[in-house]
């Protein structure tokens, strides 16, 4: 890829030398693929001076053309290649110069690949320890993602099977996967479709020219205004599986003669849908972008973007309640209110980014460029609180038929000890007429409401509140490449990341009531003698004589900043002998992040400053603090210790060119990489109290490719074998006997990752314009190792469990030895393959494509692969429970068959018009999971007081039929 | 081109017709109206449109309890206003009602409703009307209490079963209008004999009743099971511990928080508590289950057999109930406590300790042919010097 951008590069610096002799003006450029800048080949460019049509020329196999002896004047240029849009440009030839119009990119006819990234995001439940984020698979540049890009999306599959953390992702040239979790940022420039097409991407460990990238490709987005296809956009578009509308317009200017470029894109996304009830939209973005080409030399490039909206999110449940209610989108976020559908659990972000990257080019043998980016604002998900008041979960599990008649894989289970007929046909009715019972089986505003308004004090029982993450994200990145002879070319950077991440909570609804109060609940229950340990803002307390009262828009609970410092830099040395090329790269880095506690919570209030201990001015009673393990003050208030790691990484590449069309490469790299925030504090939200332990994440990648690409055959071999060690994670859920936020610190996770990828594109031969594609992705992920597992609670100074081992991680082992069952890392299909028809002609594209999808698994709870909960209550391990409790779900195969169609026309040269239809799971097919996560609490109340059972999993499931219609013009 | 822009102004009308409000406005976001709240039921109310007929005296209802289940087939409905109240957390999972003009007359019934902060939505004076149809009447230790059929499990060893379950509670609980709560029945030594005489069918059982002039008994009662978790029925004697008979055994709180329980064994207050029950005692709690128990059994401990009892119970620490015995006159009262009563870690005032004597003021229950009393209210509004 990079080594095409430099011969286009080269031809055109050719092209330079070769007619700067010439006497008369003309134009030149290079027509690229605005997805990946891959040339595009047999491109007509049409020069037109009003109505009158002046040259026309095809473009060379590189990309580039030229029109040569044009008189001085306005011309527009038309370009058309086959499966691309028409594009023109306006060019003005003077002083019978040639004017070198560099890259003029061309959008693919095909705009299926347009993935919403909003279908992933909603997965993100903060209370029950799963999260999935997205890995979106970008490029058309490579036949496997362009494939697997839009077809697997729906099953949300992972590429080898790796975690969305390590998908790096850039903008303009800077990281911006999440600091704190590591997650890619996909949900930062949602609806801002145009001004963020620009985008190039490289797979695996494959280097990239913007960073050095991980195991798990990297793309950079451009995200500057001339990188935003040039003229006047706009498109409207429905579907039925996010929202009912979206609306966007973009406006570019291209380059202009003064050096400036401009570009805008705004959109609004709103309204329901078809499938879940609950999820909604209202949504709006903006982007505002310049670019100032100030000489030969430097650019300057300003964008500012952001996102505001809200949108209402879906939850996972039992599939108990999915068949209760007939449906397995049922959404236990929402209730009627006064007979309207209200959503608890919203999204509400705005969080504009600003950059301004500098370009510049001294000499043909060096360019760089840097960039500052910033991130700020709010990101806000709002949740239910309550105080001394009745779980409101309409699935709460006491509501279900299954407390009242304890089956297990529908057979009765006398050891369950819950068999009571008149309240298991009650609970039966009530889910099964869920019309008539719709305040019991959705949440009950109107009740929360109620209870509240008869509070004589007018303390709010039930409020909502919203759990905000606020980052203040500032990056400096710098990137150069400098070709200091004609076998060598050198690239690297340096950057450097300051992040300040506040969370806390606000009270955003106090649901009919007047007042709430800043205690903790669970510790009042406990300690309800002791009134400082009850506090959420002790230091209040101490000085008021009485926990805060509450109002709309105050903060309570928890306040504390991540902080984060990440510095590195990174080189890479690519070498060229003829047809063979070979790359090798380093990188370092320093990472530090600590938490500064805002409130000292009363639970753990650590000392005075003056290091002595505190007392209750109003009882008179020592705060006594609590202890880490190390004998050391656990504190809750100021700063923590500073976890710091030292990171580096080397990768190596081999490439070698075959006649022109066929690639052979391969890469190796190792990793060195420091555990993320969240990996690394116990209970963030009350104390400084840190994992012990702490170690780096080591991951060793290996991936062997072949690749062909000509003659409208596209194909992609990839065979991979990638190693990670000594990973760790923080599991946070909220647990309704504790009324806490329970914590499993989980560490010494290892796991490998194999398979083979492949990718192809094949015309038929039989039928013009129709080619036979599909992609197979199969892998085996596994776990390697016996990680241990430390279980905290958030509202308690105690350990429940240290260190324990976790001896079924990696199987389902029996006493005797045999293997009953190996575990596989979850969320994504192991299997997956897709195999389709693609025709193209005449601005007409058909797409049908038949997936299958097998060997996906559920995420898997550490708890349950203890000794401790296999044993049960007599202490003792039998096969019987060990099958039971560590046995890992594997998911159904699936198949599912989606179709595009789409079609643009063009009116008078001066308008575009065209849409395109994509129906996905024509077969309806409604019984596809696409994740969810075992639930981290036991059934302990049996009859035979000898073993645990597990809480029933919760499940995500892919809609049936859906379609997305989108219809854009341009002007 | 007009006519494209006319497709997409079709297209856009269509999409968007579907039904303007739901689909652009799909969620309620606004502020909750005034009026839309639950309005008290009235007896024509519920006449009309709940078949209510006749309201049966809950002494009458008790009346038809003859020493086992009755599930209730008739059209039966009471009604009674409300006096307990679990916000202190005393009493959990059951709302006391009491029928009749004033405190001294009518009769008092516990609802099985089997839900927590029940006070929120029942608080104290409000009035209930119960269609007990489809419920079923049922003792405990004497008490006679209102819930669902009891589970039909092995291990079931109770007449009735909580309610639980909110369709079934909304369809027979009806919640009436706010009146002022009912005093407490003053109660003198006397009446109280004269009641533990009469037995479970008395109707002062179950009315919040004051009593004046109660002295501390020096003496506790409680039942802990070492390991929580394991099986700790009368079955079981290798995992009960009794604190009785010796005084007050350190306790100086009016119930044990898991904090306290762990507090009271780490100063060593219990350390002379045997394990067992009835004719089997092993031995204090400081032996170890290896050392008290046949193989058999030890071996249920699993690893902590290793362990004392002691640190057994440590290790499986849990929120326990207290029972202090007061003097009234000749008689001899136990207030009961939760351990999860926000006032369990609450201290006995010094002037209890001191036997000054107090009025105490709780629900009052027949336990096993003695009075026992729960507090609903933190004992500084419950328990106050004469």
């Amino acid at each position: 890829m990079t080594k095409r951008i430099i011969l286009a590069f080269a031809a055109l610096l050719g092209a330079v030398a070769l007619f700067a002799q010439e006497p008369t003006g003309g134009v030149k450029g290079t027509v690229v693929n605005r997805n990946g800048r891959q040339p595009v080949e047999n491109a007509r460019l049409l020069l037109m001076q009003g109505a009158a049509e002046i040259a026309s020329v095809t473009s060379a196999q590189d990309g580039t053309f030229l029109i040569p002896a044009l008189p001085d004047g306005s011309y527009t240029l038309v370009i058309e290649a086959p499966e691309f849009l028409e594009s023109q440009v306006q060019v003005t030839v003077n002083d019978g110069y040639v004017k070198n119009m560099f890259n003029l990119s061309l959008t693919a006819v095909s705009q299926v690949a347009e993935v919403d990234d909003d279908s992933f995001a909603a997965f993100d439940l903060d209370d029950s320890g799963y999260s999935d984020n997205p890995t979106i698979l970008f490029g058309s540049n490579d036949v496997f993602n362009s494939i697997a890009g839009y077809n697997f999306s729906s099953v949300r599959f992972r590429a080898r099977g790796y975690s969305s953390e390590s998908q790096e992702v850039y903008l303009a040239g800077v990281k911006l996967n999440d600091a704190i979790t590591g997650y890619s940022p996909f949900s930062l420039w949602s609806g801002l479709n145009e001004a963020m097409r620009s985008k190039e991407t490289v797979n695996g460990s494959e280097m990239s020219d913007f960073g050095f990238g991980g195991y798990n490709g990297l793309t950079n987005i451009f995200g500057t205004a001339g990188e935003v296809r040039k003229g006047l956009r706009g498109s409207v578009l429905t579907n039925s599986t996010l929202y009912r509308l979206r609306v966007m317009a973009s406006y570019a200017t291209g380059l202009q003669d003064n050096g400036w470029a401009f570009a805008a894109n705004v959109s609004a996304r709103l309204g329901g849908n078809d499938w879940i009830k609950g999820v909604y939209y209202r949504s709006f973005a903006y982007y505002l972008a310049a670019d100032k080409v100030l000489n030969h030399a430097n650019t300057l490039h300003f964008a500012f973007f952001g996102t505001p909206g809200e949108r209402g999110a879906q939850n996972a449940s039992t599939q108990e309640v999915y068949d209760l209610m007939g449906d397995n989108m049922y959404n236990d976020n929402w209730g009627y209110q006064n007979g309207r559908v209200r959503n608890s659990r919203v999204r509400k972000t705005h969080e504009p980014i600003a950059l301004i990257k500098w370009d510049f080019k001294p000499s043909d043998k060096f360019e760089g460029s840097a960039t500052v980016l910033y991130r700020f604002g709010k990101n806000g998900y709002t949740a239910l609180d309550w105080y001394d008041a009745q779980d409101p979960r309409p699935d709460y599990y006491r509501n279900l038929p299954s407390y009242y008649y304890g089956t297990i894989n529908g057979e009765y289970v006398e050891d369950l000890n819950r068999n009571n007929p008149d309240k298991y046909l009650a609970a039966l009715n009530q889910w099964r007429y869920s019309d008539m019972y719709s305040n019991l089986t959705h949440l009950d505003w109107d009740r929360m409401y109620n209870v509240n308004r008869m509070q004589s004090s007018g303390r709010s029982r039930y409020v909502q509140e919203e759990r905000r993450v606020d980052q203040r994200d500032l990056n400096l990145a710098f990137t150069f490449k400098a070709r200091p002879s004609d076998v060598v070319t050198l690239n690297g950077g340096l950057s450097a990341r300051i992040n300040r991440t506040e969370y806390y909570k606000v009270l955003a609804d106090l649901l009919g009531g007047e007042y709430f109060v800043n205690v903790d609940n669970f510790a009042e229950r406990d300690f309800s003698t002791s009134p400082y340990k009850t506090q959420n803002d002790l230091n209040y307390y101490l000085i008021n004589g009485s926990a805060e009262v509450l109002h709309v828009g105050d903060k309570y609970g928890y306040d504390y900043y991540a902080q984060v410092r990440n510095y590195n830099a990174w080189l890479s040395a690519k070498f060229v002998a003829g047809p063979f090329s070979a790359t090798i790269a380093g990188r370092a880095g320093l990472e530090s992040f600590w938490r500064e506690g805002l409130v000292r919570k009363g639970l753990f209030p650590g000392l005075a400053p003056n290091g002595s201990k505190m007392v209750d001015p109003l009882t008179g009673e020592t705060i006594e603090p609590t202890y880490e393990a190390d004998g050391s003050v656990t504190t809750s208030y100021g700063k923590s210790k500073v976890a710091r790691f030292f990171t580096y990484a080397g990768k190596a590449n081999l490439n070698l060119v075959i006649g022109g069309n066929m690639r052979l490469y391969a890469n190796v790299g190792y990793f060195n990489d420091a555990p993320k925030f969240n990996q690394v504090f116990l209970s963030p939200r009350t104390r400084n109290s840190m994992v012990s332990n702490l170690t780096t994440t080591k991951t060793f990648a290996s991936d062997i490719n072949w690749q062909f690409s000509g003659s409208g055959i596209n194909v992609r071999a990839t065979a991979y074998w990638t190693k990670i060690w000594d990973q760790s994670k923080v599991m946070s859920a909220y647990d309704d006997l504790q009324n806490a936020f329970s914590n499993f610190a989980i560490s010494g996770i290892n796991e490998r990752h194999m398979g083979v990828e492949l990718g192809f594109k094949i015309p038929t031969y039989i039928v013009p314009n129709l080619s036979l594609q599909g992609v197979l992705s199969l892998g085996e992920y596994v776990y390697t190792s016996t990680p241990t597992m430390t279980q905290t609670v958030d509202n308690s100074a105690e350990t429940v469990m240290e260190n324990v081992l976790v001896p079924y991680w990696t199987k389902t082992v029996l006493a005797d030895g045999t293997v009953r069952q190996k575990h596989y890392v979850p969320s994504t299909p192991q299997t997956a393959a897709s195999l389709g028809l693609s025709y193209n002609y005449n601005y007409w594209f058909i797409d049908a494509d038949v997936e299958y999808f097998d060997r996906a698994y559920l995420d898997m709870n550490p708890l349950y692969r203890t000794d401790y909960a296999v044993a049960g209550l007599d202490n003792t391990i039998t096969d019987e429970e060990v099958i039971y409790m560590t046995t890992q779900e594997k998911f159904k195969p699936a198949w599912l068959v989606n179709i595009s169609v789409g079609k643009s026309w063009y009116i008078q040269r001066k308008y575009q018009i065209g849409f395109s239809l994509n129906v996905k799971n024509i077969l309806n097919n409604k019984d596809v999971k696409t994740g969810g996560y075992e639930q981290t609490r036991m059934v302990d109340n049996t009859a035979s007081k000898s073993r645990y059972y597990r809480f029933d999993s919760k499940y995500f499931y892919m809609a049936g039929t859906n379609y997305m219609l989108n219809i854009y013009f341009r002007f | 081109m007009k006519k494209y822009f006319i497709a997409i102004a079709a297209l856009a009308a269509v999409v968007s017709c579907k039904s303007l409000k739901e689909e652009w406005d799909p969620v309620f976001t606004g502020k909750q109206p005034d009026a839309a709240w639950a309005v008290p039921y009235t007896e024509e109310q519920l006449q009309e449109q709940q078949g209510l007929e006749e309201i049966t005296a809950i002494a009458d209802l008790k009346a038809m309890y003859k020493n086992k289940p009755l599930p209730i087939l008739g059209n039966i409905w009471i009604k009674g206003k409300v006096i307990s109240s679990d916000q202190s957390g005393n009493i959990y999972n059951e709302i006391y009602i009491q029928d009749g003009k004033d405190a001294n007359s009518g009769a008092a019934i516990s609802l099985k409703l089997g839900k927590g902060s029940l006070y929120n939505e029942y608080p104290v004076g409000t009035w209930l009307y119960v269609k007990c149809t489809g419920l079923t009447l049922g003792a405990y230790n004497g008490m006679i209490q209102l819930g669902m059929a009891a589970d039909e499990t092995a291990t079931n060893e109770y007449e009735t079963s909580y309610i639980n379950l909110q369709s079934i509670i909304e369809s027979h609980v009806f919640r009436g209008f706010q009146d002022t709560a009912f005093a407490p029945v003053s109660l003198t030594e006397d009446a109280l004999k004269k009641a533990i005489t009469a037995g479970g069918s008395d109707n002062v059982w179950g009315k919040v009743v004051s009593l004046k002039g109660c002295v501390y008994g020096d003496q506790i009662f409680a039942l802990f099971y070492p390991n929580s978790n394991m099986a700790h029925k009368s079955g079981n004697p290798e995992n009960r511990v009794f604190l009785s008979d010796k005084g007050t055994w350190g306790v100086t709180t009016w119930s044990c928080t898991k904090d306290g329980y762990i507090g009271y064994l780490q100063d060593g207050c219990w350390d002379e508590a045997e394990v067992g029950s009835g004719a089997t005692r092993y031995g204090s709690i400081l032996g170890t289950p290896n050392q008290y128990l046949d193989a058999d059994t030890a071996a249920k401990f699993g690893p902590d057999a290793y362990l004392t009892y002691k640190e057994i119970m440590i290790k499986y620490a849990a929120a326990n109930y207290i029972s202090h015995y007061f003097n009234l006159g000749s008689t001899s009262i136990q207030v009961r406590t939760s351990g999860y009563a926000k006032f369990a870690a609450s201290q006995l005032a010094a002037g209890i300790l001191d036997h000054q004597p107090v009025t105490i003021t709780g629900i009052v229950t027949l336990y096993n042919g003695a009075a026992q009393i729960s507090l609903v209210d933190d004992p500084s509004i419950s328990v106050v010097f004469d």
